[in-house]
């Protein structure tokens, strides 16, 4: 019986993270593409349903960290993934005025990068039941040019942003009312850049030590 | 008795080791470790045995109160403890006296001074009687923690890492300056008086038996400090095994009844949810205590907090 679940596991995994990877694939393709025909202008148009797709299945890791079918930590997921969504969904998607960007092109390559070599490395784990070397190494190395590109284009994309927040009053919940509850998308968002102070630094150093420890222990095997 | 203080690391802590008598206590050691580095008070260290290699499992922590000879290797006049710096401590007391008097102080600033105007909020603002009185129930309860803190409670520990000081306060003040916000609000909607009355009545008694739980608790408890883990007896706790937690939950519960903020009820829940860890630990830790074997009592079969849910 433990056989069945771990195969029916295993599989629903592979086929999750290679559905996930070619989300992001064709992020990268739509970007890149678009780009060199269009001009950056037109990334966001050409990415934007793969974008949102590969983005919110992303939200299933989430799930999978909370019931232990992987061993990744909530605590590191759960920021990251969150600030993608709120990139997403909150920002991009919200509002239209920020498409046209150059920080759009940065942010979506950055990602795509990234999220196609961590899901092809843990597609390969689940179907293979290893990873090749070399993927091993982007894994666990192209963070330090990506997390910072990544993390600056989000960052600029949100202060971008703040100006057509405070004047559409999107997401906004005013008092009075029975529950005497307010909300400000506006200054919530100020607070997630705020956020991103602390949290910039603690991610990278996180990625920096799983570096180590992962690096350190194929050089063992 | 020869004693060496080593770091996790191997490093010698005191240089040279220090010298006690066959009969010193590990007080004593804590002490002239003191002495020897003018720095790590008896509070900041945590000292213990050596992990023997090969071997694993948790490494065993001197307790103050123990003789050394306890630790030592049967005839042998010497002995090696593991010393770790637990970094700067303060007194419990301390730790809690600034938690509490943060929103002690900062909900009527939000009451009494007119702080909206910094919101955008112009002008003169109307106070309905169930803000007076959610002041006055919020300044009651964290003034009676304050007191509890120097009257009522003894600590197990006698010292917290300052760096607790910082997360508790930033915990305590931030939700009472976000429930102040909402509960002082100019364009603040009341409940029925009905409610209202419900709501404080049920909060009051809960604040009450809330203080008469910690009476219990502290009875537990000798003035010296000594004996560890106690089955609570008496009151709810007959019931619950940690009805202290429970009616400050449903205390909580009443006051958000009265005023009926969603700040107030993401409070509940964190607190509740911090406080359901707590008694988890707690009656985990009491029942593998007490399992009425070799002579010892059995636990009885108790609600964890919340019956009938836990």
């Amino acid at each position: 019986m433990a056989g069945v679940g771990s195969a029916v596991r295993r599989l629903y995994l592979s086929v999750y993270n290679w559905a996930v990877f070619f989300g992001w694939a064709q992020v990268l393709y739509y970007a890149v593409t678009t780009l060199l025909e269009s001009g950056h202008e037109a990334v966001y148009a050409a990415v934007e349903r793969p974008l949102q797709f590969a983005q919110t299945a992303a939200f299933l890791e989430i799930l999978h960290g909370l019931v232990g079918l992987v061993r990744s930590p909530v605590s590191a997921t759960l920021p990251q993934i969150g600030s993608r969504l709120f990139l997403t969904w909150g920002i991009l998607w919200s509002f239209p005025e920020t498409h046209s960007h150059i920080l759009v092109t940065s942010l979506v390559i950055s990602w795509s990068i990234t999220e196609i070599i961590r899901y092809s490395f843990f597609g390969m784990k689940e179907a293979f039941g290893f990873a090749p070397s070399w993927l091993l190494w982007l894994r666990y190395s192209t963070f330090m040019v990506l997390y910072p590109t990544g993390i600056s284009s989000e960052v600029g994309l949100i202060y971008i942003a703040l100006p057509y927040m405070k004047a559409s009053e999107k997401y906004c919940l005013r008092m009075p009312n029975k529950w005497n509850f307010s909300f400000d998308f506006f200054y919530a968002s100020i607070l997630s850049l705020a956020i991103y102070v602390p949290g910039s630094p603690h991610m990278f150093t996180y990625m920096l030590a799983q570096r180590k420890k992962a690096l350190a222990k194929a050089k063992a095997a | 008795m020869k004693v060496s203080v080593v770091s996790r690391s191997g490093r010698e802590v005191v240089r040279g080791g220090v010298e006690l008598k066959d009969s010193a206590k590990v007080a004593d050691l804590q002490d002239a470790i003191y002495a020897k580095t003018k720095k790590y008070y008896p509070a900041r260290q945590r000292l213990t045995l050596p992990i023997q290699p090969g071997k694993s499992g948790k490494p065993v922590v001197l307790s103050a109160k123990a003789s050394l000879s306890e630790y030592c290797e049967k005839g042998s006049g010497s002995l090696t403890v593991v010393f770790k710096d637990l970094g700067p401590q303060v007194f419990y007391s301390t730790l809690f006296f600034f938690e509490y008097l943060g929103p002690l102080l900062i909900y009527p600033m939000f009451y009494y001074l007119p702080v909206y105007k910094y919101f955008g909020y112009e002008g003169e603002r109307v106070m309905h009687p169930v803000q007076t009185y959610a002041m006055y129930y919020w300044c009651f309860h964290y003034f009676k923690r304050i007191m509890e803190t120097f009257f009522v409670h003894r600590f197990s520990h006698a010292t917290s890492p300052v760096s607790n000081v910082f997360r508790n306060c930033a915990y305590y003040w931030t939700f009472g300056a976000y429930i102040a916000y909402y509960c002082n609000h100019p364009l603040y909607t009341p409940v029925s008086e009905l409610q209202m009355k419900i709501g404080f009545g049920f909060g009051i008694l809960c604040q009450i038996a809330n203080f008469y739980c910690h009476i219990l608790l502290r009875n537990l408890r000798s003035p010296s400090g000594n004996g560890g883990y106690q089955i609570p007896r008496g009151f709810l706790f007959n019931i619950v095994t940690c009805a202290n937690y429970t009616t400050e939950i449903y205390q909580w519960l009443g006051f958000n009844i009265a005023t009926q903020t969603v700040a107030g009820y993401i409070f509940l829940v964190v607190a509740a949810s911090i406080m359901t860890n707590w008694a988890l630990g707690k009656h985990r830790r009491l029942k593998k205590l007490f399992d009425g074997k070799e002579g010892r009592p059995k636990y009885p079969r108790r609600w964890v907090i919340l019956p009938p849910f836990l």
